[in-house]
């Protein structure tokens, strides 16, 4: 069935959105990620014009992880403190992000830029996750005991001052790498029009130790604050928001999710992570080969944003 | 002895209005389309129109030997464009080099009777957008592509917009139905843009313009369409509050389906 999309003046067929959108929101609950960085592409790939693929996704997120942050809520597994200061630092880091997003677009090489990250960041986190959860799985199966969270053991990110307590996570760390993480994050999210989750999940595991099962929740929830602010700004300066297409793509994205979060539940934490680092790593791999290779049109035309509008 | 008075006053009549109306004595062309305005709702596909009309020509009409020729032009609002060509940099495929067109029809659709190059010399069709390859293109000030490299960018223009639907020439499409009605059928596609377009159909008979005429053609989005795009940017503020708390909502309102516990 075909829908016409009032923005991006275009249609498209509503099962595909659907699909995408189920597809893309089951990945979301399961891993606590938003999904920006899968959906986009897919979006872009099937003809919807990139800046209102990158607005509406914005959109689609909001409610995929409203919808996860429900389901994790209940289960009380959100750490909102620590979702607070993440957010305090994903703010200041947003700020920056936008600011040099538009320097980028004067120069001219904001394609490369995000072309360039992804491959980076994907691949160094797909492979970094790879690697540790093939390593534990390694050692839980030849008998070692596996401590998921490991509460004496610390690293020097412990060691910094301004300590709060995090009852939720059960951790007394230094808001410094926490308002940090929030930023470094917000700053990439707003330059690649993503909200971060894939990158989120393992830096707070990894990097601050919180329990598996809190970080997705608490992920969850940044993202939505995020999220939401994203889809203000781009529907107040580029209106490129196509509500048409954002509320077909939650449709399908919310029911996704929810099947997703329910699995997450049944799988263990290494393998979860497996999982994510292959999804990460492939599309980093996707993005990479698309820049080696020679494209098939070397050209490409693209009409000025101010185009002749009634 | 009065015949060839009056053809000779006719024909001095012709000269002096010559400047004015070149056509007045000649033939006339009259055309309409199917509909002047297309509305774009949630089930548009794309559409068709026709374009349909006549040769009016009267006892004293200029007998000619050659075929008539007929284009039809459809031509959407003008947009600025910019074509980009990727090249390889550092071992990575990246956009390099770009032109950009300024004041391109958005949709062009060219119909003729038969091979543009056949019907008129290169000036009368470029200043008609007779054929794709007559359609002029004028460059940005600031480009920096070298002159001897500008035609591949051109080409490449032209090439992606026919390749989207946007561009089309169809030579041979135009059906005469008598010896002086013609019609055609213009297929506007999914992906057609929305503004105010002109519809000009131009009579031609060896190599010269005979006869014009112009139809205004508007396509609109109508209904829910056209309500959402006021609404996003005449409205942004509010379009933005209603785009999160409607992703909000949904996502809570599965989260209250979806409860099993």
């Amino acid at each position: 069935m075909q829908i016409y999309l009032p923005i991006a003046e275009l249609p498209v067929n509503m099962f595909m959105l659907f699909g995408m959108g189920g597809a893309v929101g089951f990945l979301s609950g399961l891993f606590g990620i938003g999904g920006g960085f899968l959906l986009t592409p897919l979006l872009i790939f099937s003809g919807i014009p990139p800046a209102v693929s990158v607005a509406t996704v914005t959109t689609q997120v909001v409610a995929s992880s409203a919808s996860g942050v429900v389901a994790y809520w209940r289960r009380k597994m959100i750490d909102f403190k620590l979702a607070g200061m993440l957010l305090v630092g994903g703010v200041i880091g947003s700020a920056i992000g936008v600011w040099l997003f538009d320097l980028l677009r004067t120069l001219g090489q904001l394609d490369l830029v995000i072309s360039l990250s992804y491959v980076t960041f994907l691949s160094a986190i797909g492979g970094l996750m790879l690697f540790e959860s093939l390593r534990s799985m390694a050692r839980r199966r030849s008998g070692a005991r596996v401590a998921a969270r490991q509460p004496g053991r610390h690293n020097w990110v412990h060691g910094l001052p301004f300590k709060m307590r995090f009852r939720q996570s059960r951790l007394y760390v230094s808001v410094i790498p926490i308002i940090f993480l929030g930023g470094v994050i917000g700053f990439l999210g707003s330059i690649l029009g993503i909200g971060g989750g894939f990158m989120m999940v393992p830096a707070l595991i990894y990097l601050l130790r919180v329990p598996t099962n809190i970080v997705i929740g608490t992920s969850l929830l940044q993202i939505l604050f995020t999220m939401a602010a994203a889809t203000f700004l781009h529907a107040m300066s580029t209106q490129s928001v196509d509500i048409v297409l954002a509320l077909a793509l939650m449709i399908g994205g919310v029911i996704g999710a929810q099947f997703g979060a329910r699995m997450g539940q049944k799988l263990r934490g290494d393998q979860l992570r497996l999982l994510l680092a292959l999804l990460v790593l492939s599309v980093g791999v996707r993005f990479a080969v698309n820049l080696v290779l020679q494209p098939d049109e070397l050209f490409s035309v693209s009409a000025a944003i101010a185009e002749v509008r009634r | 002895m009065r015949r060839p008075l009056r053809q000779a006053i006719v024909l001095l009549g012709l000269g002096c209005l010559l400047a004015a109306a070149p056509a007045a004595r000649a033939e006339n062309l009259i055309a309409a389309l199917s509909a002047d305005r297309v509305n774009i709702e949630s089930n548009f596909t794309g559409t068709r129109i026709v374009v349909f009309g006549e040769i009016a020509r009267d006892a004293l009409t200029v007998a000619r030997p050659e075929p008539y020729d007929l284009a039809v032009v459809v031509s959407g609002p003008e947009q600025v464009v910019t074509t980009r060509r990727k090249g390889r940099f550092m071992g990575i495929w990246v956009n390099r080099d770009s032109e950009t067109f300024e004041r391109v029809p958005s949709f062009l659709a060219v119909h003729t009777t038969r091979a543009p190059h056949e019907m008129a010399s290169r000036t009368v069709l470029e200043r008609h957008r007779i054929g794709l390859r007559n359609l002029n293109l004028p460059i940005a000030i600031a480009s920096d592509v070298p002159i001897g490299d500008r035609d591949n960018f051109r080409q490449a223009f032209l090439r992606l917009r026919v390749q989207n639907g946007l561009y089309q020439e169809q030579t041979d499409s135009i059906e005469f139905l008598s010896d002086s009605l013609f019609r055609t059928s213009v297929s506007l596609p999914a992906n057609v843009p929305v503004g105010e377009y002109t519809v000009s159909t131009y009579l031609l008979r060896g190599g010269a313009l005979l006869a014009q005429a112009e139809q205004p053609l508007t396509i609109a989005k109508s209904g829910f369409e056209q309500f959402t795009y006021r609404l996003a940017y005449e409205y942004s503020a509010l379009y933005g509050l209603l785009a999160v708390a409607l992703a909000i909502f949904t996502g809570w309102l599965a989260g209250v389906i979806f409860r099993r516990d």
